[in-house]
């Protein structure tokens, strides 16, 4: 069991609003995911669920009981943190075991849960050791660790890949979504890292300056992008924006995704000038700069032999086209 | 360092003298030896001579002899160690306690006027201790004392007692005296160990319901241990190198009846002379050395004993 309603949360520090009303709606079991440029209070929606910060109005509701007003650890939920924040005095064991042996759990239960948890986790060759003796991913897993544990209904996760490395990061991402399937539990992920987002979310949340720009699940958010700002930040590279009227559109702004263009040495809709190309072997991306639209991200799949200064004919693919009214709401999806 | 000159042969490359290291530290050395490390050991050797038939000679342990064996300087010496175990005693069951207790206090984020309150509690520590000596002779004073009168409008005068005047409770007043002047140190240095801890861990310990109390025993105090035994330490060095407060609350006889004598007002009586009493470099030498081994050895059990099981923690 696990779900949440948020009502119109508002969160001020002084008189700066951080968090400007947000509802959302999380069932049980989902996977959902807060992504958002930094500062846009995905963290401080977070701390507010887990009653680290009190909203300065508004409800949040954890299986229909407000707990506006309940201390963090009787929310039913565990949080784990970007920095892990272990307990550096505790072994593994007893960083896992804390929580429990404060609530009053009999001793066996604690030993049974850790050691199921650290089985989860493959902790258990590690469970003597203190954290200063772990390594970075050993630590994050140790703080997944500590979550598992408490049974929570809610897990809440802090950007905790983002002290990883690159590698690491892959690895911990499969183990994070393995045990959200096997759990089945409700979580919430915090991250400014979009391929996190589109890889483990069954749901995105995109925020930006403390408003939800756009709720759904990754190929909604991808498909079709409710305005320019999800549209920009949803994708890689990102969106070409190109002003409606430089080819006779009515939107303020058309936007085609550099995937949904075509390119051809002999003709094509653009023609335009090779400024750049990146081959990454999977992909080759090719900058160009037209007379007609101005600069253009193509996204080609394979290996294709362009090279700076070639003359080149972009063409949009045919439904991959996005347009933007004047407030960069979108007018008519492409597809 | 210039770059050497390129002419030389690979082999012999060598790495130069840094002559310059030696050059940096050789003022702080000097001066280090000239007044500590001379000072030491000078006094440690006159402690094996003494004037004997008008001729100062080598006595090997004698003075030792003297001060353990003479009835008289053997009760001077055991009243001035028990007086100074019980100085040290009660600081660490006073001051480091309030001091830890404040400086958890002034970690609550909500506290107000905390700058305020930190200062204030400092204050007294930057105080010359003759004006601390002397400000508390006054208040306590029976006669035209602050304190009795205070006490008196709140209807306390019947508790009130000329403390340093007694012998059976000058040295608790006089230790609460230095108590009062430092507690600065231990609060300082505990909050800065409970403002290191990461903001997260104490966030992750409120998510484990560890909270008030038992987050203070559980997660606090653990993680400002080793900051506890610098402050023991410090203590420890600090009492047993007392003389200044006592000096000026008591004068040098450290009465009423020696009953505040320490360790530092015993080496001061016997080494300069005090009154009807002649100095004696010799004696005083002898205190003096066993001042030292008794602190060199506080010192090495904290640094071998205890410092090497604790744990630092890196967050």
């Amino acid at each position: 069991m696990g779900s949440l309603q948020l009502q119109s949360i508002r969160k001020a520090y002084g008189g700066h609003e951080v968090l400007k009303g947000i509802d959302l709606e999380v069932k049980d079991g989902e996977f959902v995911i807060f992504v958002g440029p930094s500062g846009c209070g995905k963290s401080t929606l977070l701390r507010t669920i887990a009653g680290l910060e009190d909203a300065t109005s508004g409800s949040v509701q954890i299986d229909g009981v407000e707990v506006g007003h309940v201390a963090p650890a009787k929310r039913g939920i565990a949080m784990v943190f970007q920095s892990y924040a272990l307990y550096p005095h505790l072994t593994v064991k007893d960083n896992m075991g804390l929580g429990l042996k404060q609530a009053g759990v009999p001793k066996p239960e604690i030993e049974e849960k850790v050691g199921k948890a650290a089985g989860m986790l493959s902790l258990e060759p590690y469970l003597a050791r203190r954290p200063a003796e772990l390594s970075g991913g050993q630590r994050q897993r140790v703080a997944i660790g500590r979550a598992i544990v408490r049974e929570p209904k809610l897990f809440l996760f802090d950007e905790p890949l983002s002290n990883l490395d690159a590698a690491l990061r892959v690895n911990t991402r499969l183990e994070i979504a393995r045990l959200h399937r096997s759990l089945k539990a409700t979580m919430i992920y915090v991250t400014h890292d979009q391929v996190e987002a589109m890889t483990l979310a069954d749901k995105i949340v995109v925020l930006n300056g403390g408003r939800i720009e756009q709720v759904g699940s990754p190929m909604e958010l991808y498909n079709r992008p409710a305005n320019l700002f999800v549209a920009g930040f949803i994708g890689s590279p990102q969106m070409n924006f190109i002003d409606g009227e430089r080819f006779g559109d009515s939107a303020k702004t058309v936007g085609i995704r550099p995937e949904h263009i075509g390119l051809s040495r002999d003709g094509g809709q653009w023609k335009a000038k090779v400024i750049h190309v990146e081959h990454l072997g999977a992909d080759t991306i090719v900058y160009l700069e037209s007379d007609e639209v101005g600069p253009l991200t193509v996204r080609l799949f394979g290996e294709h032999r362009y090279a700076a200064d070639d003359v080149v004919h972009a063409t949009p693919v045919i439904g991959g086209m996005h347009r933007f009214d004047a407030e960069g709401r979108v007018i008519n999806s492409g597809r | 360092m210039k770059p050497r000159e390129t002419t030389m042969d690979v082999s012999e490359i060598k790495r130069p003298r840094r002559w310059h290291i030696l050059v940096f530290l050789l003022p702080a050395l000097i001066v280090y030896t000239a007044v500590m490390i001379l000072p030491l050991i000078e006094t440690l050797r006159q402690s094996f001579y003494n004037t004997v038939d008008g001729q100062y000679a080598f006595v090997g342990l004698g003075n030792f002899q003297v001060l353990f064996g003479d009835p008289r300087w053997a009760a001077d010496f055991w009243n001035a160690l028990r007086n100074n175990c019980v100085f040290f005693l009660i600081h660490m069951v006073v001051q480091n306690p309030i001091g830890i207790a404040l400086a958890a206090m002034l970690s609550i984020p909500k506290l107000r006027f905390s700058a305020f309150y930190r200062t204030a509690i400092f204050l007294p520590t930057l105080l010359s201790f003759v004006i601390v000596g002397f400000i508390w002779k006054l208040i306590l004073s029976p006669i035209w004392g602050v304190a009795p009168f205070l006490m008196d409008i709140v209807g306390l005068k019947w508790l009130f007692a000329p403390w340093l005047g007694r012998p059976d409770s000058a040295l608790i007043a006089v230790s609460l005296i230095s108590v009062w002047q430092y507690i600065g140190i231990p609060m300082m240095l505990i909050y800065a160990a409970l403002l290191n801890i990461p903001d997260e861990v104490i966030e992750a310990a409120e998510l484990d319901g560890v909270t008030g109390w038992s987050q203070f025993w559980k997660i606090k105090l653990p993680l400002i241990l080793p900051a506890i035994g610098i402050i023991s330490i410090l203590t420890f060095v600090g009492n047993f190198n007392a003389f200044d407060l006592i000096y000026t609350v008591q004068g040098a006889l450290a009465g009423p009846d020696k009953s505040t004598d320490i360790l530092g007002t015993l080496l001061y009586r016997t080494f300069f002379g005090f009154q009807l009493q002649l100095g004696d470099r010799s004696m005083g030498a002898t205190i003096a050395a066993i001042m030292f081994l008794i602190i060199l050895a506080g010192v090495s059990l904290y640094l071998f004993a205890i410092q090497r099981r604790m744990r630092r923690y890196q967050f």
